[in-house]
């Protein structure tokens, strides 16, 4: 048994190294988690739309619970214009759920752990956020980083300031995941380890404060999804109605 | 027809029983406390981040270092009041 508590985050490949022009693309551990995530939403969702009926059976209601949630969501934070939007935010919300809540099971991966991940998830949402910002405003986007109303000796370093908040997005966006996953995951598997050395006497306190942590990390999993969901919204939102 | 109204007019019924019971929606003033902290210190880091490689560039450390650790702060500052103003919005 790994008494290492970091051991968990270590990235092995699966099967054969492959790589195309130098560029490492073998399966690993990761690619796996990822691909089962996929899988169950998939699934998740075809059982639940199979035969639509108007009294739903159990798991067309939570599939149906699913969707208001979410729909809810974004026409709170981001309004009716948003409603194109909403196939992608569902994803990066069920992806990122699926994933969190695969790595609470033991001996599972979390892939929401590696921050290149979390990195590249928002960098996808700040470019596309850029891109969808500039074409449905033009040039007017830049007004983003001007709000009216401010002295014109104030102006170069509100300007500043925005650009700054701007860019800071992604790293705020990837980190906050990335760093949640990590510490929850990794104090789970310390006051495992505590149990283990403490023994059969001493084990029941760790044993107990285990039992309450993975409560707190349920709920943290599905938090930090829902926070990712949201500030996509809110981001979309800003790139969307833009009122100053 | 009368039996969707009938099972329609059962749902409001129900929904009127557990609407005082039922937990408020708190997720979104969670979702904004997450926020706040993280908010902070990326404004900082990115600006230091381009402070130091436009000192690096530009060859006049540690003016740029300076000015921008500034700006991150002041940025940092500003986000965390708009993430506050978000929660008191609810």
């Amino acid at each position: 048994m790994a008494t290492n508590p970091m051991h968990q985050f270590e990235v092995h490949r699966i099967g054969p190294s492959l790589s195309i022009s130098g560029v490492d693309v073998s399966f690993t551990n990761s690619s796996l988690f990822m691909l089962i995530s996929s899988i169950l939403i998939i699934t998740f969702f075809m059982i639940g739309t199979r035969k639509v009926n108007i009294v739903p059976d159990k798991i067309q209601l939570l599939n149906e619970i699913v969707f208001n949630f979410i729909s809810k969501m974004i026409s709170e934070t981001a309004g009716p214009k948003a409603k194109p939007y909403f196939p992608f935010i569902l994803t990066i919300f069920l992806f990122i759920l699926t994933l969190n809540m695969i790595g609470l099971l033991p001996y599972a991966f979390t892939v929401t752990s590696q921050i290149i991940i979390t990195f590249f998830l928002a960098v996808v949402i700040f470019i596309g956020v850029t891109i969808v910002g500039f074409a449905k405003n033009g040039i007017g986007f830049l007004k983003i980083f001007a709000p009216s109303g401010v002295p014109i000796f104030l102006f170069p370093i509100i300007v500043a300031i925005e650009i700054i908040s701007f860019l800071s997005r992604p790293i705020s966006l990837s980190v906050r995941l990335f760093a949640n996953m990590l510490a929850g995951h990794t104090m789970l598997k310390v006051f495992g380890g505590f149990v283990v050395s403490l023994g059969i006497i001493g084990g029941w306190l760790p044993l107990s404060f285990s039992v309450a942590l993975t409560a707190l990390e349920i709920l943290v999993a599905f938090l930090q999804a829902y926070v990712f969901a949201v500030l996509s919204c809110i981001y979309l939102n800003d790139a969307l109605n833009m009122h100053h | 027809m009368s039996e969707f109204d009938d099972l329609k007019k059962k749902i409001e019924l129900t929904k009127n029983k557990y609407k005082s019971s039922l937990p408020q929606n708190n997720n979104n003033i969670i979702a904004m406390a997450f926020r706040i902290g993280i908010e902070l210190v990326a404004a900082i880091f990115v600006a230091t981040f381009i402070g130091y490689y436009l000192d690096k560039w530009l060859g006049t450390k540690p003016i740029f270092i300076i000015i921008l650790f500034i700006v991150g702060v002041a940025s940092g500052i500003f986000n965390v009041v708009r993430s506050a103003k978000m929660i008191n919005k609810g």
